[in-house]
């Protein structure tokens, strides 16, 4: 699947088989995790200069990430559209922030039940995966409108427009002060655990089959997979990880209110998860990253340029169009995702671009 | 409750009846839209609510900015919608015609945050105020409705007709339908599929931006979304891809958003804000309940 014709020979540089097996994956963790934990050491001295509060934005890279590898194993794997993450997110935040501030959950705890309730509500709402397609799509659009109006309006529960003031921060036991740095780890050390797991579920028989029900349901189900109970539980686990990464977000921000949950934010994570490519734990990674990184650096290129033209002052114009370009391009010449596209012009050494405009033979 | 709240209740039903028919027919012309993409094409397009967004946006510009006459401005504003549309099938729809449903999805919904963009960008205040064809109210027993209506009504009655005889009695019309029966079979049979794609996304720009322009009395580019998932929800209501279905399910959806949150607000003292939510509800019920639609025979793709 790793692009058209890739039964081909392949061409170019191979790697020795030792490179190809475990050891690549452990080496790369091992990788992985080092330079996260080297990271913010770094990140606060460039933050000055650089006019972005990097260590700030890293701690949401790191929240969108759980979310976006949640949306990726149902739309990229289970090959699954849905367009209402946004709302297991607000559920996730929701949940963990009401309980730390009008019952006074520690926050670790609020965290595990908004990861509890929004799987809960993921199983409740399931049966709309009855449906494919376009109707999936809809139909998980017109569920985040829901939980978008009954936000705003149960007001006596959620304070309505107003939203949840003075969350208290995330805090690692045994760490003093809850400093930014800190926070950081919390987050991140989350969504290194979250990625592995993740990791091992796709390459696991329950990844397999999810990945059979993408490419045919019935031939998946000649195979004795049981399309609408796997179905199911990915969309649960989807939901999950939705509410643990809003939990962890209402924490950080200390402040939710129902506009940081719109239709907006269900659209981000699928970019996030399109243009880090679709069946790829890493490239959520890669994706938060970069969809979390670019309005900050839209905002900030005035900061560097110093004289900045007129037309960059309403930047957050631009971030709608970036995104919606960046969606249509990529469907159109790299539909599995920058990432993959990337990783196949690497290995193959050949272009990973489709040419959309190529006349097929056989219509 | 209280026996006199409900008797204020059926008092209002006059009016609410109206306010809902106004908003249903502009329901219906969205709904139409996406049924005659569907049909041609196969995919739902995300962006349809945004064509409306520009109908309105462009007739105001033209109307108020430009200071041109109505008639003309209105004529511009359906063209260059139109225009929108052709180019959005010509750059985004046709290279993907061999895609698979999840690229086409994300791709419409792609170009849907790309327009809204765009009308934020070029139209930056909230709302705009499109000129009423005729302005003043008159009354009926029970509800005072806007002369405006009117022009709703006859224009929404008009497209619904001229699309029935366009698909019925035309012959491209009637290629446009062998292309939601069968491509391949209509390709064999000489027809130009991807001519009719493209006649299809003029046709839908058309009636959203004739239905983003008398959404009267405002134009901003925050509507696409919301009057896109009502005309959604109005096509699935009615049968997606039926053009009959269209005009029932925009009218149910219409009268139903009027009659549901009058009826909680003045009998049960609820909130009007769940208002929102009424199209959203229907929608996943119908499509859980009866993906056919209401009006519809064949069975939707469902497990």
């Amino acid at each position: 699947m790793g692009g058209n014709g890739s039964e081909k020979k392949v061409s170019g540089w191979r790697s020795p088989a030792w490179w190809d097996g475990r050891a690549r994956g452990s080496i790369g963790i091992v990788f992985f995790v080092v330079f996260m934990a080297v990271l913010p050491l770094w990140a606060n001295y460039v933050s000055k200069p650089l006019g972005i509060d990097l260590v700030f934005v890293l701690r949401l890279v790191g929240v969108f990430t759980i979310a976006a590898v949640g949306l990726n194993l149902l739309l990229g794997y289970a090959g699954q559209v849905s367009l209402g993450q946004g709302a297991f997110f607000a559920i996730g935040a929701y949940t963990s922030s009401l309980l730390a501030v009008k019952v006074g959950f520690p926050v670790w705890l609020g965290i595990i039940a908004a990861v509890a309730i929004a799987a809960v509500f993921g199983l409740l709402v399931a049966p709309v995966l009855r449906l494919k397609g376009h109707y999936l799509a809809m139909a998980t659009l017109g569920l985040g409108i829901i939980v978008f109006v009954f936000l705003r309006e149960l007001t006596f529960l959620t304070g309505g427009n107003d939203g949840v003031r003075n969350i208290p921060g995330l805090a690692i036991p045994f760490v003093e002060a809850t400093t930014k740095i800190s926070e950081y780890y919390y987050v991140w050390v989350i969504a290194v655990i979250v990625l592995l797991l993740c990791g091992n579920l796709v390459r696991s028989r329950v990844g397999r089959a999810m990945q059979a029900l993408h490419q045919s349901e019935v031939a998946a189900e000649a195979m004795g997979v049981n399309v609408s109970g796997q179905k199911i539980r990915i969309f649960v686990l989807s939901a999950a990880l939705g509410g643990l990464a809003g939990g962890v977000y209402a924490h950080l921000q200390g402040y939710i209110d129902p506009n940081m949950f719109s239709i907006t934010l269900s659209i981000s994570l699928l970019t996030m998860v399109v243009v880090g490519g679709m069946e790829s734990i890493w490239g959520a990674v890669a994706g938060a990253a970069l969809i979390t990184f670019l309005p900050k650096v839209v905002e900030a290129i005035p900061k560097w340029v110093g004289d900045a033209p007129r037309w960059l002052e309403r930047y957050s114009n631009y971030e709608g169009i970036i995104f919606g370009l960046i969606l249509m391009l990529t469907m159109v010449f790299m539909p599995s995702g920058i990432s993959r596209g990337l990783t196949d012009l690497v290995r193959y050494r050949r272009s990973p671009f489709v040419n959309p405009f190529r006349k097929k033979v056989v219509e | 409750m209280h026996l006199g709240s409900i008797a204020d209740f059926f008092g209002n039903c006059p009016q609410y009846i109206a306010n809902g028919l106004a908003n249903g027919c502009i329901y219906i012309l969205v709904a139409m839209g996406f049924n005659i993409i569907f049909n041609s094409t196969g995919i739902i397009n995300f962006a349809q609510g945004e064509f409306c967004m520009f109908g309105g946006l462009f007739a105001f510009t033209f109307a108020v900015t430009l200071g041109l006459p109505l008639p003309l401005a209105i004529l511009l504003a359906i063209l260059a919608t139109a225009l929108i549309g052709g180019g959005m099938e010509r750059l985004l729809i046709y290279p993907l015609r061999h895609a698979s449903i999840i690229t086409a999805i994300i791709a419409t919904v792609g170009a849907s945050i790309f327009f809204k963009a765009l009308g934020r960008l070029f139209w930056p205040k909230e709302a705009y105020k499109v000129p009423e064809f005729t302005s003043g109210n008159f009354t009926v027993p029970g509800a005072t409705v806007s002369r405006q209506f009117l022009w709703v009504l006859g224009l929404t009655v008009i497209s619904v007709v001229l699309v029935y005889l366009f698909f019925n009695h035309t012959r491209a019309g009637k290629a446009m339908r062998a292309c939601s029966v069968n491509r391949q079979a209509a390709s064999l049979v000489g027809i130009n599929v991807s001519r009719m794609s493209l006649y299809s996304f003029l046709l839908a720009a058309t009636l959203g931006g004739i239905a983003g322009l008398i959404n009267a009395p405002y134009a901003s580019y925050g509507i696409g979304l919301f009057l896109g998932i009502k005309g959604f929800t109005a096509a699935v209501v009615g049968g997606l891809g039926n053009t009959f279905g269209a005009v029932t399910g925009g009218l149910v959806l219409g009268l139903l958003e009027e009659l549901i949150p009058g009826f909680l607000t003045v009998v049960l003292g609820v909130s009007t804000g769940y208002k929102d939510a009424v199209a959203a509800i229907l929608l996943v019920v119908v499509l859980l309940l009866r993906p056919q639609g209401l009006l519809g025979k064949g069975v939707a793709e469902k497990v």
